[in-house]
């Protein structure tokens, strides 16, 4: 085998130090090119490019902390509460690494829900990052059942009985429906075998197949760079025209300012509000009052909980399950349902309506006081609306309805602040 | 102004901010990964545990039983207790982990020795290393005998 001529620069023996050692060894210079390549668009939507970085970072956070947590969890019902219980009274910090995993799931979550809520309003999924889109929806999805396995895992009460609730959604589904429970619960019942295919989902499945999900994701969007939404493309006069940045250092250390942000508020939610854990679950006692899912499976669980039994003759809560999958179905097409002015019109009026009921379901069913449901609900409208009014051209009449919605829901909030304050 | 200030060894204003930067990232990495390390020691009861424990079985009752075998050991602080009768009757108690590989060893009565079977480390019944493998003695525990004469209570101590 003959040796390909080395350019004086590269040989190992002009570079010495352990630095250079692995650079020249690891094809470093490939990687150290694609980052001096890689550019990130400047413009006014340029910030919730952040947020992508901030749910790979809570990831990683979950990773460690679950990683950790699994050291002393005991995955069967005799013990699974009682060792969350152990480790967090006796072992350092056990509390707070589990209220960590706890918070972190949540805000992640959350952070997702706005990375896919600015990336539709970037209309972000357009030709040629299809593909991106739909790994993304897999994701979040991945994420809900990382959620939904977890929250069984303490084998408290309310876990156990919102894992019944919720695995029985799958029983009413026509045909597979019964199949589809089994497989789900590991026996008719929520068992100790049903907390081990959880442990197994939550620990081994879901990760393997959301790290390959991950990668997918990141690559495509490495390959295809960050999208320029239309809208400011127009504005500066084309995409190849708008300023840029280097992504190494400048958009890395504007990455970490949001890291930052982010492990901030976890940090102040694990230690001011410790994950509870409630009480051992009774697998034979009646469901305790006030059962609830997380708070991002509540819109659906309000919802069907508005389902009468039968509805032209069909089951309610099939009609219900249908629904909600036939919505995520629609989200997941988003790219190739975008044809034109017309179906964008649609898509846009279909989103809008979608965020409503998420918020009016999330914020009755978070709260029984009618004030506090009133506060909660239009705060988020508030914070939806800030980011919609951001994306809407000025002058224009979506602009003008968004301000006058913006005036709603302030009135609604103050209306709220002042009938919790003042009864 | 770009160009000028490329190596931070020109620009010594620049070079300090960075290593601001890069000690402050350092001070937070630590404060994570203080509770980590914490976090990953065992917890009091499985490090230390009981200092006192009963031995499931009484002096009239530490005898080989039918097929000859000793009474086995049993838990004391999380680890493995071997009780012996020397030969002038008197009782001791031993850690039963063998110091050679961390083996559970066990009381042979007819040898009247103490013998590991993972590698044929034998020690006496004081406890001494005699032959094989094992490099010292095993770590003797305190014994106290309460209640009636011959029937009497063993207690395990290591204080």
């Amino acid at each position: 085998m003959s040796r390909a001529p080395e350019k004086p620069n590269d040989s190992p023996a002009t570079r010495p130090g352990l630095r250079d050692f692995f650079y020249d060894r690891m094809g470093m210079s490939v990687a150290a090119g694609l980052a001096a390549k890689k550019k990130v668009p400047i413009h006014r939507s340029t910030p919730f490019y952040f947020l992508g970085g901030m749910a790979l970072f809570l990831f990683v956070i979950q990773i460690v902390s679950g990683v950790l947590l699994s050291l002393y969890y005991k995955p069967s019902p005799d013990q699974a509460f009682e060792s969350v219980q152990a480790f967090m009274t006796e072992v350092d910090f056990g509390w707070l690494i589990r209220s960590v995993h706890s918070w972190a799931a949540n805000l992640l979550i959350g952070i997702l829900f706005l990375h896919l809520l600015t990336a539709y309003m970037m209309r972000a999924y357009r030709r040629p990052r299809e593909l991106t889109w739909a790994t993304g929806i897999l994701l979040l999805a991945l994420f809900m059942a990382f959620g939904f396995s977890g929250y069984l895992l303490p084998w408290n009460q309310l876990a156990f009985f919102a894992t019944r609730v919720g695995t029985a959604l799958v029983g009413v589904l026509p045909v597979v429906g019964q199949d589809l429970l089994l497989l789900a619960r590991g026996g008719e019942n929520v068992t100790g075998d049903t907390l081990s295919r959880f442990y197994a989902l939550h620990v081994a499945i879901l990760p393997l197949l959301t790290l390959a999900m991950l990668g997918f994701h990141l690559f495509l969007v490495q390959h295809h760079g960050m999208s320029v939404p239309d809208r400011e493309a127009l504005r500066l006069g084309g995409s190849e025209r708008l300023p840029t940045m280097p992504f190494v250092p400048d958009f890395l250390l504007r990455d970490a300012v949001g890291w930052y942000l982010v492990l901030g508020i976890l940090a102040a939610l694990a230690a001011l509000f410790p994950w509870e854990l409630g009480e051992k679950a009774a697998p034979f006692s009646s469901a305790p009052e006030g059962i609830k899912p997380e708070w991002y499976f509540l819109f659906m669980f309000q919802a069907l909980k508005q389902l009468p039994g039968h509805i032209l003759g069909i089951e309610g809560e099939l009609l219900g399950v249908l629904f909600f999958g036939c919505a995520g179905l629609v989200i997941f097409l988003i790219p190739v349902l975008d044809r034109g002015q017309i179906s964008r019109l649609v898509l846009n009026i279909l989103a809008a309506l979608a965020v409503v009921f998420f918020i009016v379901m999330t914020a009755w069913g978070y709260f029984d006081k009618g004030s506090l449901r009133l506060i909660l609900g239009a705060s988020l409208f508030l914070g939806v609306l800030s980011l919609a009014i951001s994306f809407s051209d000025r002058g224009t009449l979506v602009r003008r309805i968004l301000w006058m919605l913006t005036a709603l829901a302030t009135l609604l909030l103050i209306i709220g602040i002042s009938q919790e304050l003042y009864q | 102004m770009e160009g000028s200030c490329d190596k931070s060894d020109k620009c010594p204003r620049r070079s300090w901010l960075v290593r601001v930067l890069v000690g402050m990232n350092l001070v937070a990495i630590g404060s994570l990964l203080y509770p980590i390390t914490r976090f990953l020691r065992p917890r009091r009861g499985t490090r230390h545990g009981t200092l006192n424990v009963v031995a499931p079985f009484r002096v009239d009752q530490l005898r080989p039983d039918a097929d000859g075998e000793w009474p086995a050991p049993f838990e004391f602080a999380g680890k493995p207790c071997v009780l012996v009768r020397t030969s002038d009757g008197e009782i001791k108690a031993f850690n039963a982990i063998c110091t050679h590989t961390d083996c559970t060893v066990k009381c042979r009565p007819e040898e009247g020795d103490i013998f590991c079977s993972c590698h044929g480390g034998v020690y006496d019944l004081n406890g001494q290393n005699v032959s094989g493998p094992p490099p010292r003695p095993l770590e003797a525990y305190k014994v106290i005998l309460r209640g009636k004469p011959g029937r009497e209570e063993i207690i395990v101590s290591r204080t």
